[in-house]
């Protein structure tokens, strides 16, 4: 029973403050194993933050950190499940050559599928949206925190706050979802699992 | 010279004392002969007779004679054997009936069981193996005579075999008398046992999955079927990991977390020396889980006093005797015997747990008084030195004999003999351990008239003496103190 938070959008300080206090306050060190951040925090205070709840921080570069040595893209083995982690603003092309002549869009789901497939991973968690997805595709699942600041994205001022804590046992996860709708925490949950096992690597 | 005249002094001391005290017969033998067939050469002037062993070498360097120097605990068994007392061990001239000074004697000693060493032999083999079926007869009653197993037990069981893991099921009420009920009796605490883990120690994960509605519905595959938005769901009970709520499946689970974490660093540092709790195979790590479901659900069971450092190691002998018990059936119970039984011992001596009860008349002050008490009756000048002179409370050395059963003071298969002794008492556990503590003190007696504090308390928190079967006599001697004990109901 391993427990994954993940989270990302959050543009502190430029888009946001801080997180909300509803949300700060369930963040406590002690009941998570990982957490995954998809990217512009935007300063090192946020992943000081993030490191009093869990000290195994996995971050990708968003187009607005400050710290620039984060990955591109980051994969990660829990239970069963291989993890993928990138921002999703970028090119596909520059991240991966092969891809040169397609052009991608934000948010564009074919450009995801390719980059599931080039990671090879179970479940790829990307950003950049700031909405909350979850989507099943033939290569995998892919999943988006969304904002947990509710910072405006380019595309929308209309956001709430979100962020998404996995519940990895073994070939099963449970994905629950933390939104901030109308000043309250509603959780729902999405379930699912993986009929075959993960080849050691 | 001082040394010379301490020892008489405290011969003459516990000659008061012991007036009492009977001389072996035949059937007590055997047991005070198990495990001294192997002495060292310096031991053996130790035991020759009641009266020399109460003052020789106890005072001395005890750590060298070392009443059972490598014990090890199948060996012991083998002692028992008609055969295996071979000509070349020396056996100690025992029961002797005149009260010899002791102190010069040494030489004179030997010579003398040399002599009668073989004549005692025979008779000794016989007692034991008398004691032996004694032993075996009882158990294999259909009605078992559970006074006449106090007696027989409280000379000490045998190790291995399967005696003693029964024994302390019936000592313990966990079996009943009649043989007849035994089978039923064990079935129904196993699977209750059983469905209390279930029940207890689930993780939330799965708790959640079992109370969910529908699971097969909900549950989507990651890896084939049909592609598309995946749907939210509602959570069951609104319980989530992060819910902070009394309630809260998740909130429980943390909360036990960090007991848990600390049960599984205890129980990491239980006897690290032995194979069978410690170590990286995948046996001794099973049976440390085990120890820790046993620990983890009295923890959620008596939520006034969770786990305490310590009850790891109460739990230790007895979960180690049920598990080496031979017959295979039982052995693979042990968890859940150990777990009925862990209570049924801890229900007398809970209360010493309670840190808010220390001061209370059941908590671990009063025991301790007690236990004062008792010395000042059966020898108030050492309890005098004690108390006034060097001002050795009996709270900075007693504490943990009384909390943790002795189990920190002698090496395992001496406590084990020892929890022989405390099980088998009709008066309950807790007034043989005080008995038990206050011998220890008389035993080491003149050592602790001639120290001051520090030196006092340096030797009674490193208890020397290893020869337990002495302690134990002088504990069965020790005239209770009745004023201040309380029968149990």
């Amino acid at each position: 029973m391993v427990l994954v938070l993940a989270l990302g959008d959050l543009h502190i300080p430029h888009r946001a403050p801080d997180l909300p206090p509803k949300f700060k306050s369930m963040l406590v060190p002690g009941k998570i194993q990982h957490i995954i951040c998809t990217g512009n925090l935007c300063i090192k205070e946020v992943h000081d933050y993030l490191k009093t709840i869990c000290p195994d921080l996995h971050i990708t570069r968003g187009e607005y950190d400050e710290e620039t040595r984060y990955p591109e893209t980051k994969t990660l083995t829990i239970g069963q499940f291989k993890l993928g982690v990138c921002h999703g603003h970028q090119r596909l092309t520059s991240l991966f050559p092969i891809y040169r002549l397609k052009v991608i869009s934000w948010g564009d789901l074919d450009s995801l599928v390719m980059l599931q497939r080039q990671l090879d991973v179970d479940i790829l968690v990307t950003g950049h949206t700031h909405q909350f997805t979850a989507y099943k595709h033939e290569a995998g699942v892919v999943i988006n925190p969304g904002s947990a600041t509710g910072a405006y994205s380019s595309v929308t001022c209309d956001v709430n706050p979100s962020f998404v804590l996995m519940d990895i046992d073994a070939t099963r996860v449970v994905v629950y979802v933390y939104e901030l709708v109308d000043g309250e925490v509603k959780v729902d949950k999405i379930d699912f699992k993986k009929t075959t096992a993960t080849t050691a690597h | 010279m001082n040394l010379k005249h301490q020892q008489t002094f405290a011969l003459n001391h516990f000659h008061g004392i012991t007036q009492t005290h009977h001389h072996p017969t035949p059937s007590t033998l055997p047991m005070m002969l198990k495990g001294k067939i192997k002495l060292p050469e310096k031991a053996r002037r130790a035991f020759p007779d009641v009266l020399g062993s109460l003052v020789a070498g106890f005072d001395e360097k005890d750590e060298e004679n070392g009443g059972f120097p490598d014990r090890v605990v199948g060996e012991e068994l083998e002692t028992f054997e008609p055969n295996g007392l071979a000509s070349d061990r020396e056996i100690d001239e025992y029961g002797r009936d005149d009260e010899e000074k002791y102190p010069e004697g040494e030489l004179v000693r030997e010579k003398h069981e040399k002599d009668v060493g073989v004549l005692v032999s025979v008779e000794e083999i016989i007692a034991k193996d008398e004691k032996r079926s004694d032993l075996e007869y009882e158990l294999s009653q259909e009605e078992i005579n559970l006074e006449k197993l106090q007696r027989i037990a409280s000379l000490g069981l045998p190790d291995g075999g399967s005696v003693r893991a029964t024994a302390w099921k019936l000592l313990l009420g966990y079996l009943p008398a009649s043989r007849d009920l035994w089978e039923k009796e064990l079935g129904e605490n196993r699977s209750k046992y059983a469905k209390l883990k279930e029940d207890l120690l689930l993780s939330p994960s799965e708790f959640s999955r079992r109370n969910n509605d529908g699971p097969d519905l909900n549950e989507q595959c990651v890896d084939m079927g049909v592609e598309g938005p995946l749907e939210r769901q509602k959570v069951s009970n609104e319980d989530h990991p992060l819910n902070n709520g009394k309630a809260s499946v998740w909130h429980q689970f943390f909360q036990f977390s960090e007991i848990a974490e600390q049960i599984d660093r205890d129980l990491q540092r239980t006897h690290p020396d032995m194979k069978f709790f410690s170590g990286e195979s995948s046996l001794s790590r099973k049976k440390r889980e085990a120890m820790r479901n046993i620990l983890l659900l009295f923890a959620k069971l008596n939520p006034e006093i969770r786990y305490v450092q310590g009850m790891n190691e109460v739990l230790a002998p007895l979960y180690y005797v049920f598990s080496t018990d031979t017959d295979e059936q039982n052995a693979a119970h042990a968890e859940a015997d150990s777990f009925s039984c862990f209570v049924r011992l801890l229900s007398d001596s809970v209360d010493h747990f309670c840190q808010h009860l220390d001061n209370s008349a059941v908590g671990i002050h009063s025991t301790l008084a007690r236990l004062s008490e008792l010395l000042k009756a059966n020898d108030e000048e050492l309890w005098r030195h004690l108390e006034y002179t060097t001002k050795v409370n009996p709270q900075f050395y007693a504490f943990r004999w009384i909390t943790l059963l002795l189990t920190q003071e002698f090496d395992f298969p001496s406590v084990l003999r020892i929890w022989d002794t405390l099980l088998s008492n009709p008066f309950g556990v807790q007034e043989m351990l005080l008995r038990v503590c206050c011998a220890m003190l008389l035993c080491v007696k003149s050592r602790l008239l001639s120290g001051d504090f520090i030196a006092n308390l340096k030797l009674l928190q490193h208890f020397p003496i290893t020869n337990i079967e002495h302690i134990l006599r002088v504990a069965n001697d020790i005239s209770p103190d009745m004023s201040s004990f309380l029968l149990p109901l």
